[in-house]
């Protein structure tokens, strides 16, 4: 089943009346919960409105341009026919991993090869999580999310239906990373919410690899939640490939709760997209938690990435790294809005946070605003940012030894990268994304 | 800590505050409330020209505007009841109201008040050699040097004096720097401005001392209003000193200044600002001033420069962001600022730079100090406009914490248009180290003394950068704050 939003009416009014229309059916709402949830959210969204740029947490990013077109939402499961060719060149090569292949927000078995996992781990689709295991979906699911002040999140969290879901259980390691390939195929302008369900359990440890292409050329919105729980001395490493074109735009949201001694990590590449705006919270709800989040855009052409995040200390004793780095081309713009929050009593915090930028073109944008609000005084809290060019004494010093002019200044953004790539702890993801990058600086400074 | 020290400093917490007291001067009240009445009964009181009532109406119905629109300035991390505009009296002055020859003419009792103060007028006038244009509640009442920076083509009026000798220059800058459609504030000065000062550089002189002027809120009910306009000519130089306390008050009192400067071609102004005014009860954070102002500075000509320098511990609540537009190629725009809030204190302050000239360069350096439940945020914003060839930015906001239940908060913007400015932003939070503590004390300095020395220590970027004698008063002021503030 779909529903074409007609476009005469309010963007809001869209979807409220897709809902309306669309009523208790066709999602997972089994769970009397869950139902009341979507109902709660979507009398959120109501509310809240898409956001405007009038909105401080928006004040950047234009998501309602992007928004208000005449997608197509589907309310179902939709065939696509995507063969294994088509994802073929997708894969990461040499990578030996669970894999699990989603088609427009849904598991399409056949292209998923997910082989053998460790005793009591679940690797499978939301939906089906939610017929074999509904206690834990409904243990985590909507815990970590909170869609009270977004509007997106409200929205995703009242049409939800389907997503990947993973659960290692207490004390388990799963060897090879989890690989979640997303890829958006269709003839039509789709608007996507896939939502994500990922539960580390304690002393369990794991890695998540998600990378996201589109195989079309038509407008698309993808309103991701993804939602992530990692227990007492539970440790994961979670990563985020983002590259689905020039006509792909979307909201990710990574949301995750940490207990005490665990430690977790979002790692976010970002290669294209037409607007990307990425929302990761973690809230470390333990002590000793370590907390780290890192991001790199390699913004070329038009377009847009704004990677908004907020840490959460709300326990003493934690310690937390954000570094976010930007290379900006052409007319792209890049928004950094990172928030170290610690909140009264939580004391012996010790984070960092930093961004950095290179804008290499006069049309290339930087807003960055890297925030602190602390309420404990015995922390160590710092942050920093910096934009600018390259160091023309080190190009200089690279020509001296013989380097060309461009070949000096394809390696000093190299280097830049650098310092983010070597958080990649997966080796094979790890040199495919610097190969990446090593081909799109190839075509730089011709 | 021992017990002696923990007395003492509770003992220090719970003194007065020093500089609450009253001046028993009859004062003229305009009625309470913003009507064009009262706009023009200002008007009229100050003997004003006709473009500056039409001007002051202009700005009346755009603010009547705004706040019967219900506008609220709500963005900032400050928690206040929003001021009730229509219970305020928006005028008050001295009612012996004559132009004083000399200082012999003035009334004892201010005098008093400003000796109170720490300013005797005479003895600063033969010792140090700063001209004070003393505002006491809004109506200029003394003017020293006037002589020797007539000579040199000066002119340091009262902004109302200025207004009707100087219309041409007046008219010719007021408004163009901080626009009466500014905000909010901005435009409720620029309705009801009650007076303030006036300083015109003329080209190629380099101001033979450093002005001064002391602003002191007095009359119950009223806020006060002023409005500070300085021109620099080209190649000329000027340093301007801003100071002020206020007395002990019940009801909170709205201060909503506009400062604007002028800096053309070659031309530099240092503006200087110590703001010790009631913060409000200490255990209620009752009463206590509201500091809400606007000030910004143009660098209009190249090679111009613009420094604000500011040390804040009053006021219930600050708000304020000295600004800086670099338009001049090669302009330079500074600031620096240290803030201490404890009690109930909160303040949301920083600084806008906006880079629109080539080779322009800003600093800032921000130290904010937080003790007991207040809150403290740096908020500022560095903006490179798209022809701003090689802009360069540095800035940088420490925070330090002096107890568990206060807040120390930093939002930068930074927002970059051109590929070749470099900007660099960093920040620190926290506490004051134990182990610099441990040295001291290993040093045969005790508690109090060692937390003087740190604390100094990390505002001595910030204080240097005062003249001399305000950074002598800058330090005390501060060494005082510590002593009622630290357990």
């Amino acid at each position: 089943m779909t529903t074409a939003l007609d476009t005469d009416v309010r963007p809001e009014d869209r979807f409220i009346s897709a809902f309306e229309v669309n009523h208790g059916q066709a999602l997972n709402g089994t769970n009397a919960s869950i139902a009341q949830q979507r109902e709660d959210a979507i009398e959120r969204f109501s509310q809240l409105g898409i956001p405007t740029n009038d909105l401080e947490l928006w004040k950047y990013t234009n998501i309602s341009k992007v928004i208000d077109r005449p997608y197509t939402l589907p309310l179902g499961p939709r065939e696509a026919s995507v063969e294994e060719s088509d994802i073929a060149p997708l894969l990461v090569d040499d990578m030996d991993a669970h894999r699990v292949v989603l088609v427009n927000g849904r598991v399409d078995e056949s292209l998923s090869d997910i082989g053998e996992l460790p005793s009591g781990v679940v690797v499978s689709s939301l939906a089906q999580a939610g017929k074999d295991h509904p206690n834990l979906v409904e243990e985590h699911y909507g815990k970590y999310a909170d869609f009270e002040d977004e509007a997106l999140t409200a929205l995703n969290t009242a049409f939800v239906q389907d997503g990947a879901f993973v659960y290692v259980p207490s004390g388990t390691i799963v060897e090879k990373p989890i690989f979640f390939l997303h890829v958006t195929a269709s003839d039509e302008d789709l608007f996507l919410q896939p939502r994500h369900l990922f539960v580390v359990e304690d002393g369990a440890i794991a890695r998540i690899v998600e990378k996201q292409y589109s195989l079309t050329d038509a407008n698309t919105f993808t309103n991701t939640v993804g939602e992530v729980f990692v227990g007492e001395k539970g440790n994961l490493d979670h990563y985020l490939i983002q590259d689905e074109g020039p006509s792909a735009s979307q909201v990710h949201t990574r949301a995750a709760q940490q207990k005490e001694d665990s430690v977790y990590s979002t790692k976010t590449v970002t290669f294209s997209g037409e607007v990307v705006r990425n929302n990761a919270t973690i809230e470390a709800d333990g002590s000793f938690c370590e907390s780290n989040l890192f991001g790199l855009c390699i913004g070329q052409n038009e377009m847009h990435v704004d990677n908004h995040t907020r840490m959460d200390h709300v326990q003493p004793d934690c310690n937390s790294n954000e570094l976010y780095k930007h290379v900006l081309n052409d007319a792209s713009t890049a928004v950094f809005n990172g928030k170290v929050f610690v909140s009264r009593g939580s004391q012996r915090i010790d984070a960092y946070q930093q961004n950095d930028t290179i804008v290499l073109t006069k049309d290339a944008q930087i807003y960055t605003k890297p925030e602190l609000e602390i309420y404990a005084d015995d922390v160590v809290c710092s942050h920093g940012a910096t934009t600018g060019q390259m160091d023309e004494d080190a190009i200089f010093y690279l020509r001296s030894r013989g380097l060309s002019e461009r070949r000096a200044r394809i390696l000093m953004l190299q280097a830049f990268c650098e310092e983010v790539l070597e958080e990649l702890a997966v080796d094979p993801l790890r040199d495919e994304v610097t190969d990446q990058i090593r081909t799109r600086f190839g075509g730089y400074f011709d | 800590m021992s017990t002696s020290e923990t007395e003492y400093l509770k003992g220090k917490a719970n003194e007065d505050y020093e500089h609450g007291f009253y001046t028993d001067i009859e004062a003229e009240t305009a009625p309470e409330g913003l009507t064009e009445d009262v706009v023009r009964y200002i008007s009229h009181r100050k003997d004003e020209p006709q473009w500056l009532l039409d001007w002051r109406l202009k700005a009346f119905r755009h603010v009547r505007e705004r706040i019967d629109g219900g506008e609220t300035i709500d963005w900032a991390h400050l928690d206040y009841e929003a001021p009730k505009f229509d219970e305020i009296s928006y005028f008050s002055a001295p009612k012996d109201k004559a132009q004083y020859e000399s200082l012999d003419e003035v009334p004892d009792e201010i005098l008093e008040t400003f000796e109170r103060l720490g300013i005797p007028l005479e003895e600063q006038k033969a010792l140090t050699g700063v001209a004070v244009d003393a505002v006491m509640d809004s109506v200029s009442v003394a003017t020293t040097f006037k002589e020797k920076l007539k000579e040199k083509g000066v002119i340091f009026k009262s902004f109302g004096e200025a207004a009707r000798d100087h219309p041409e220059i007046v008219r010719e800058y007021m408004g163009t720097v901080v626009p009466y459609t500014d905000n909010l504030y901005a435009a409720l000065n620029s309705a009801v401005f009650s007076d303030g000062s006036f300083v015109y550089v003329p080209e190629g002189v380099t101001c033979p001392m450093e002005l001064s002027t002391y602003f002191r809120i007095n009359e119950a009910g009223t806020g006060q209003f002023e409005r500070t306009l300085i021109v620099a000519e080209p190649g000329s130089y000027v340093s301007y000193l801003e100071g002020c306390t206020a007395p002990m008050r019940k009801e909170n009192q709205l201060h909503a200044a506009v400062v604007e400067l002028i800096a053309h071609e070659d031309a530099e102004i240092k503006y200087s600002t110590i703001q010790n005014w009631y913060p409000g009860d200490p255990d209620t954070g009752e009463g206590g001033v509201y500091n809400l102002v606007t000030k910004r500075g143009i660098c209009k000509g190249d090679n111009s420069k613009i420094s604000w320098t500011q040390l804040e511990t009053g006021s219930a609540v600050t708000q304020k962001y000295p600004s800086v537009i670099l338009a001049g190629d090669n302009s330079v725009g500074e600031f620096y600022s240290v803030a201490f809030t404890k009690g109930h204190q909160q303040a949301d302050t920083g600084t806008k730079m906006q880079h629109i000239g080539k080779n322009t360069k800003s600093t800032i350096i921000s130290k904010g100090i937080s003790a007991d439940v207040a809150d403290n945020s740096y908020r500022g914003q560095v903006k490179v406009s798209k022809n701003a060839d090689n802009a360069r930015n540095f800035s940088q906001c420490d925070s330090m914490l002096l107890g568990p239940d206060c807040g120390a908060h930093t939002y930068p913007y930074i927002e970059s248009n051109n590929p070749s400015a470099q900007i660099e932003h960093e920040a620190t939070t926290s506490k004051v180290g134990e182990d610099q503590m441990f040295y001291c004390h290993q040093r045969g300095l005790g508690e109090e003394e060692a937390l003087k020395l740190i604390v100094n220590g990390f505002c001595q970027e910030v204080l240097q950068e005062l003249p001399m004698e305000f950074a002598v008063e800058a330090k005390e002021l501060l060494d005082i704050e510590l002593e009622g503030s630290v357990g």
